[in-house]
Protein backbone atom coordinates (compact mmCIF):
# COMPACT_ATOMS: atom_id res chain seq x y z
CA UNK A 1 0.00 0.00 0.00
CA UNK A 2 1.43 3.25 -1.11
CA UNK A 3 2.48 5.65 1.87
CA UNK A 4 0.69 8.51 0.69
CA UNK A 5 0.93 10.88 3.58
CA UNK A 6 4.90 11.02 2.77
CA UNK A 7 3.65 14.26 0.37
CA UNK A 8 3.26 17.14 2.32
CA UNK A 9 0.16 18.86 0.50
CA UNK A 10 1.42 22.31 1.65
CA UNK A 11 4.54 22.13 0.20
CA UNK A 12 3.32 20.56 -3.12
CA UNK A 13 0.30 23.48 -3.37
CA UNK A 14 3.09 26.59 -2.89
CA UNK A 15 5.77 25.04 -4.62
CA UNK A 16 2.80 24.65 -7.93
CA UNK A 17 1.71 28.38 -7.40
CA UNK A 18 4.79 29.62 -7.66
CA UNK A 19 5.77 27.85 -10.12
CA UNK A 20 2.75 28.76 -11.97
CA UNK A 21 2.84 32.36 -11.54
CA UNK A 22 6.48 32.77 -12.15
CA UNK A 23 6.16 30.73 -15.41
CA UNK A 24 3.26 32.73 -16.63
CA UNK A 25 5.03 36.12 -16.27
CA UNK A 26 8.18 34.42 -17.81
CA UNK A 27 6.25 33.35 -20.98
CA UNK A 28 3.99 36.46 -21.17
CA UNK A 29 7.28 38.31 -21.22
CA UNK A 30 8.46 36.36 -23.81
CA UNK A 31 4.86 37.00 -26.05
CA UNK A 32 4.77 40.66 -25.54
CA UNK A 33 8.06 41.28 -26.35
CA UNK A 34 7.59 39.24 -30.20
CA UNK A 35 6.19 42.28 -32.19
CA UNK A 36 9.16 44.69 -31.10
CA UNK A 37 11.46 41.68 -31.67
CA UNK A 38 9.19 40.87 -35.71
CA UNK A 39 9.78 44.89 -36.05
CA UNK A 40 13.33 45.40 -35.63
CA UNK A 41 14.99 41.65 -35.52
CA UNK A 42 17.06 43.59 -32.75
CA UNK A 43 19.78 41.18 -30.92
CA UNK A 44 19.74 42.75 -27.31
CA UNK A 45 15.90 42.24 -27.65
CA UNK A 46 16.23 38.65 -29.10
CA UNK A 47 18.33 37.95 -25.95
CA UNK A 48 16.13 39.15 -23.46
CA UNK A 49 13.15 37.69 -24.70
CA UNK A 50 15.54 34.07 -24.94
CA UNK A 51 16.18 34.89 -21.09
CA UNK A 52 12.63 34.46 -20.09
CA UNK A 53 11.76 31.52 -22.02
CA UNK A 54 14.49 29.87 -20.71
CA UNK A 55 14.12 30.44 -17.33
CA UNK A 56 10.54 29.76 -17.42
CA UNK A 57 11.17 26.43 -18.89
CA UNK A 58 13.32 26.57 -15.91
CA UNK A 59 11.25 26.67 -13.31
CA UNK A 60 8.97 23.60 -15.01
CA UNK A 61 12.09 21.41 -15.08
CA UNK A 62 12.46 22.46 -11.62
CA UNK A 63 9.11 21.55 -10.43
CA UNK A 64 8.96 18.07 -12.26
CA UNK A 65 12.15 17.85 -10.33
CA UNK A 66 10.28 18.11 -6.89
CA UNK A 67 7.15 16.20 -8.03
CA UNK A 68 9.45 13.43 -9.81
CA UNK A 69 11.22 12.98 -5.97
CA UNK A 70 8.07 13.17 -3.99
CA UNK A 71 6.36 10.66 -6.21
CA UNK A 72 9.33 7.99 -5.50
CA UNK A 73 9.56 8.78 -1.96
CA UNK A 74 5.73 8.52 -1.49
CA UNK A 75 5.14 5.14 -3.76
CA UNK A 76 8.72 3.78 -2.42
CA UNK A 77 9.50 3.16 -6.18
CA UNK A 78 12.34 1.55 -6.69
CA UNK A 79 14.19 3.18 -9.61
CA UNK A 80 17.52 3.86 -10.52
CA UNK A 81 18.33 7.45 -8.80
CA UNK A 82 20.48 9.10 -11.46
CA UNK A 83 16.44 8.79 -13.67
CA UNK A 84 14.31 10.03 -11.19
CA UNK A 85 16.77 12.15 -9.24
CA UNK A 86 19.20 13.74 -11.60
CA UNK A 87 17.45 13.60 -15.02
CA UNK A 88 15.34 16.98 -14.48
CA UNK A 89 19.00 18.55 -13.58
CA UNK A 90 19.85 18.47 -17.49
CA UNK A 91 17.23 20.49 -18.43
CA UNK A 92 17.29 22.66 -15.09
CA UNK A 93 21.19 23.39 -15.93
CA UNK A 94 20.63 23.29 -19.04
CA UNK A 95 18.02 25.91 -19.45
CA UNK A 96 18.76 28.16 -16.59
CA UNK A 97 22.49 28.46 -18.10
CA UNK A 98 21.09 29.64 -21.33
CA UNK A 99 19.02 32.09 -19.14
CA UNK A 100 21.51 33.57 -17.48
CA UNK A 101 24.02 33.96 -20.04
CA UNK A 102 21.49 35.19 -22.29
CA UNK A 103 20.05 37.81 -20.08
CA UNK A 104 23.99 38.43 -20.10
CA UNK A 105 24.71 39.29 -24.10
CA UNK A 106 21.50 40.97 -24.43
CA UNK A 107 23.17 43.83 -22.17
CA UNK A 108 26.68 42.97 -23.08
CA UNK A 109 25.93 42.34 -27.41
CA UNK A 110 27.17 45.71 -27.73
CA UNK A 111 30.13 45.97 -26.90
CA UNK A 112 30.98 41.99 -27.84
CA UNK A 113 30.01 40.94 -31.34
CA UNK A 114 30.65 37.77 -30.96
CA UNK A 115 29.55 34.91 -33.98
CA UNK A 116 28.05 32.18 -33.50
CA UNK A 117 27.61 33.18 -29.28
CA UNK A 118 24.53 30.76 -29.41
CA UNK A 119 26.70 28.18 -30.17
CA UNK A 120 28.95 28.89 -27.35
CA UNK A 121 26.46 29.51 -24.93
CA UNK A 122 24.73 25.54 -25.60
CA UNK A 123 28.51 24.39 -25.16
CA UNK A 124 29.16 26.36 -21.81
CA UNK A 125 25.30 25.35 -20.95
CA UNK A 126 26.22 21.86 -21.79
CA UNK A 127 29.71 21.28 -19.97
CA UNK A 128 27.77 22.50 -16.69
CA UNK A 129 24.64 20.14 -16.56
CA UNK A 130 27.28 17.59 -17.85
CA UNK A 131 28.93 18.23 -14.74
CA UNK A 132 25.85 18.23 -12.85
CA UNK A 133 24.98 15.17 -14.32
CA UNK A 134 28.25 13.11 -13.82
CA UNK A 135 28.51 13.98 -10.37
CA UNK A 136 25.03 13.15 -9.15
CA UNK A 137 24.59 16.08 -7.20
CA UNK A 138 22.66 19.49 -6.99
CA UNK A 139 25.41 20.71 -5.26
CA UNK A 140 27.87 20.62 -8.33
CA UNK A 141 25.33 22.65 -9.93
CA UNK A 142 24.59 25.53 -7.46
CA UNK A 143 28.40 25.95 -7.57
CA UNK A 144 28.83 26.09 -11.34
CA UNK A 145 25.77 28.30 -11.40
CA UNK A 146 27.06 30.52 -8.20
CA UNK A 147 30.46 31.24 -9.86
CA UNK A 148 28.68 31.99 -13.32
CA UNK A 149 26.46 34.44 -11.47
CA UNK A 150 29.27 35.84 -9.89
CA UNK A 151 31.62 36.29 -12.90
CA UNK A 152 28.48 37.28 -14.49
CA UNK A 153 27.30 39.85 -12.06
CA UNK A 154 30.52 41.43 -12.09
CA UNK A 155 30.78 42.08 -15.99
CA UNK A 156 27.59 43.39 -15.76
CA UNK A 157 28.71 45.84 -12.82
CA UNK A 158 32.01 46.65 -14.93
CA UNK A 159 30.03 47.88 -17.89
CA UNK A 160 27.07 49.51 -16.30
CA UNK A 161 29.17 51.51 -14.33
CA UNK A 162 31.57 52.46 -17.39
CA UNK A 163 28.68 53.83 -19.14
CA UNK A 164 26.39 55.83 -16.66
CA UNK A 165 28.91 55.91 -12.99
CA UNK A 166 26.18 54.54 -11.01
CA UNK A 167 24.30 50.74 -10.54
CA UNK A 168 21.08 51.34 -12.14
CA UNK A 169 17.87 49.58 -10.73
CA UNK A 170 17.72 47.27 -13.34
CA UNK A 171 20.69 45.67 -12.80
CA UNK A 172 19.99 45.56 -9.16
CA UNK A 173 16.77 43.50 -10.40
CA UNK A 174 18.54 40.86 -12.73
CA UNK A 175 21.57 40.10 -9.35
CA UNK A 176 18.12 39.40 -7.28
CA UNK A 177 16.39 37.42 -9.77
CA UNK A 178 19.79 35.27 -10.32
CA UNK A 179 20.17 34.79 -6.20
CA UNK A 180 16.62 34.31 -5.78
CA UNK A 181 17.18 31.20 -8.61
CA UNK A 182 20.25 30.07 -6.86
CA UNK A 183 18.38 29.57 -3.64
CA UNK A 184 15.60 27.84 -5.58
CA UNK A 185 17.83 25.44 -6.82
CA UNK A 186 19.60 25.16 -3.18
CA UNK A 187 16.11 23.89 -2.05
CA UNK A 188 16.75 21.29 -4.53
CA UNK A 189 19.20 19.35 -2.31
CA UNK A 190 18.94 17.00 -0.17
CA UNK A 191 20.00 18.92 2.72
CA UNK A 192 17.39 21.13 3.61
CA UNK A 193 19.08 23.85 4.41
CA UNK A 194 16.45 26.30 3.83
CA UNK A 195 13.39 25.84 6.16
CA UNK A 196 9.80 25.75 4.11
CA UNK A 197 9.03 28.40 5.80
CA UNK A 198 12.15 30.81 5.01
CA UNK A 199 11.97 29.13 1.38
CA UNK A 200 8.35 30.25 0.90
CA UNK A 201 9.58 34.02 1.58
CA UNK A 202 11.88 34.17 -0.66
CA UNK A 203 9.43 32.88 -3.68
CA UNK A 204 7.08 35.45 -2.59
CA UNK A 205 10.00 38.22 -3.05
CA UNK A 206 11.06 36.51 -6.53
CA UNK A 207 7.78 37.10 -7.80
CA UNK A 208 7.54 40.20 -6.82
CA UNK A 209 11.51 41.37 -8.12
CA UNK A 210 9.63 39.08 -11.93
CA UNK A 211 6.60 41.16 -11.03
CA UNK A 212 8.61 44.49 -11.29
CA UNK A 213 10.26 43.45 -14.71
CA UNK A 214 7.08 42.08 -16.29
CA UNK A 215 5.57 45.58 -15.18
CA UNK A 216 8.29 47.47 -16.36
CA UNK A 217 7.85 45.42 -19.79
CA UNK A 218 4.48 45.44 -20.12
CA UNK A 219 4.83 49.34 -19.91
CA UNK A 220 6.65 49.49 -23.35
CA UNK A 221 4.56 46.71 -24.99
CA UNK A 222 0.57 47.38 -24.58
CA UNK B 1 29.83 54.46 -26.53
CA UNK B 2 30.64 54.31 -30.26
CA UNK B 3 28.53 51.07 -31.01
CA UNK B 4 25.58 51.85 -28.86
CA UNK B 5 24.66 55.46 -30.88
CA UNK B 6 25.42 53.76 -34.12
CA UNK B 7 22.63 51.00 -32.86
CA UNK B 8 20.24 53.90 -31.72
CA UNK B 9 20.61 55.96 -34.95
CA UNK B 10 20.09 52.69 -37.02
CA UNK B 11 16.64 52.36 -35.59
CA UNK B 12 16.20 56.11 -36.01
CA UNK B 13 16.84 55.79 -39.74
CA UNK B 14 14.85 53.13 -40.14
CA UNK B 15 12.39 55.67 -38.85
CA UNK B 16 13.40 58.21 -41.21
CA UNK B 17 13.30 56.14 -43.98
CA UNK B 18 9.66 54.53 -43.51
CA UNK B 19 8.47 57.98 -42.38
CA UNK B 20 9.59 59.98 -45.99
CA UNK B 21 7.79 57.29 -47.54
CA UNK B 22 4.40 58.09 -45.75
CA UNK B 23 5.23 61.37 -45.88
CA UNK B 24 4.58 60.75 -50.19
CA UNK B 25 1.53 59.09 -49.84
CA UNK B 26 3.19 55.61 -49.34
CA UNK B 27 4.83 55.59 -53.11
CA UNK B 28 8.18 57.17 -53.67
CA UNK B 29 11.30 56.00 -56.32
CA UNK B 30 14.41 54.65 -54.96
CA UNK B 31 16.42 58.37 -56.10
CA UNK B 32 14.29 60.99 -54.63
CA UNK B 33 13.87 58.56 -51.25
CA UNK B 34 18.11 58.36 -51.77
CA UNK B 35 17.90 61.88 -51.45
CA UNK B 36 15.88 62.84 -48.56
CA UNK B 37 17.45 60.11 -46.25
CA UNK B 38 20.96 61.79 -45.98
CA UNK B 39 22.70 58.78 -46.39
CA UNK B 40 25.67 57.51 -48.66
CA UNK B 41 24.56 55.34 -51.61
CA UNK B 42 26.01 52.63 -49.44
CA UNK B 43 24.81 52.83 -46.32
CA UNK B 44 21.43 53.24 -48.54
CA UNK B 45 21.63 50.54 -50.46
CA UNK B 46 22.21 48.71 -47.15
CA UNK B 47 19.37 49.88 -45.55
CA UNK B 48 17.28 49.62 -48.58
CA UNK B 49 18.00 45.61 -48.79
CA UNK B 50 17.36 45.62 -44.43
CA UNK B 51 14.02 46.60 -44.82
CA UNK B 52 12.82 44.63 -48.00
CA UNK B 53 14.02 41.48 -46.33
CA UNK B 54 12.37 42.36 -43.26
CA UNK B 55 9.34 42.93 -45.43
CA UNK B 56 9.04 46.77 -43.74
CA UNK B 57 8.86 48.03 -47.27
CA UNK B 58 8.07 46.02 -50.83
CA UNK B 59 9.00 47.02 -54.19
CA UNK B 60 5.99 47.55 -56.55
CA UNK B 61 6.99 48.16 -60.83
CA UNK B 62 4.02 50.23 -62.63
CA UNK B 63 2.91 49.95 -65.98
CA UNK B 64 5.73 51.82 -67.57
CA UNK B 65 8.36 49.48 -65.42
CA UNK B 66 9.53 52.55 -62.95
CA UNK B 67 10.29 51.15 -59.30
CA UNK B 68 8.52 52.55 -56.47
CA UNK B 69 8.85 51.84 -52.55
CA UNK B 70 5.91 51.60 -50.86
CA UNK B 71 5.82 50.71 -46.53
CA UNK B 72 4.00 47.36 -45.75
CA UNK B 73 1.50 46.71 -42.81
CA UNK B 74 4.50 45.96 -40.93
CA UNK B 75 6.12 49.21 -41.97
CA UNK B 76 3.33 51.16 -40.44
CA UNK B 77 3.06 49.02 -37.57
CA UNK B 78 7.18 50.36 -36.74
CA UNK B 79 6.53 53.71 -37.29
CA UNK B 80 3.10 53.52 -34.83
CA UNK B 81 5.18 51.31 -32.36
CA UNK B 82 8.91 53.46 -32.94
CA UNK B 83 8.76 55.44 -29.35
CA UNK B 84 7.64 52.33 -27.55
CA UNK B 85 10.49 50.49 -29.32
CA UNK B 86 13.04 52.93 -28.39
CA UNK B 87 11.70 53.10 -24.21
CA UNK B 88 11.94 49.34 -24.17
CA UNK B 89 15.34 49.19 -25.66
CA UNK B 90 16.29 52.15 -23.28
CA UNK B 91 14.67 50.77 -20.70
CA UNK B 92 16.34 47.47 -20.35
CA UNK B 93 19.83 49.26 -21.70
CA UNK B 94 19.42 46.65 -24.35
Amino acid sequence: MPSFHLIDPTRLAVELAYTLIVVFLCFTIYYKTREIYDLTKHEGVNYFRLTFLFFGFAYISRFISILLKLVVITFDIDFPRHIFGNFPMIFIGYFSTMAILSLIYSILWKKLHIKHIFLIFNVIALLIFSIAFISRSPFILILAQTVLLIVTSIIIAYYVMSKSGKISRLYILYILFFLFWIINIIALGPGRFIPFEVQTVFQIISVAVIGIIYHRVAKWTK
Amino acid sequence: MDQIKRKRDRLEVIYDILKIIRHHNNSIKPTPLLRYSNLSSQSFSEYLSELLEKGLLKEIIDDKGKKFLTLTDKGFKYLEKYKLILGFIEEFEL
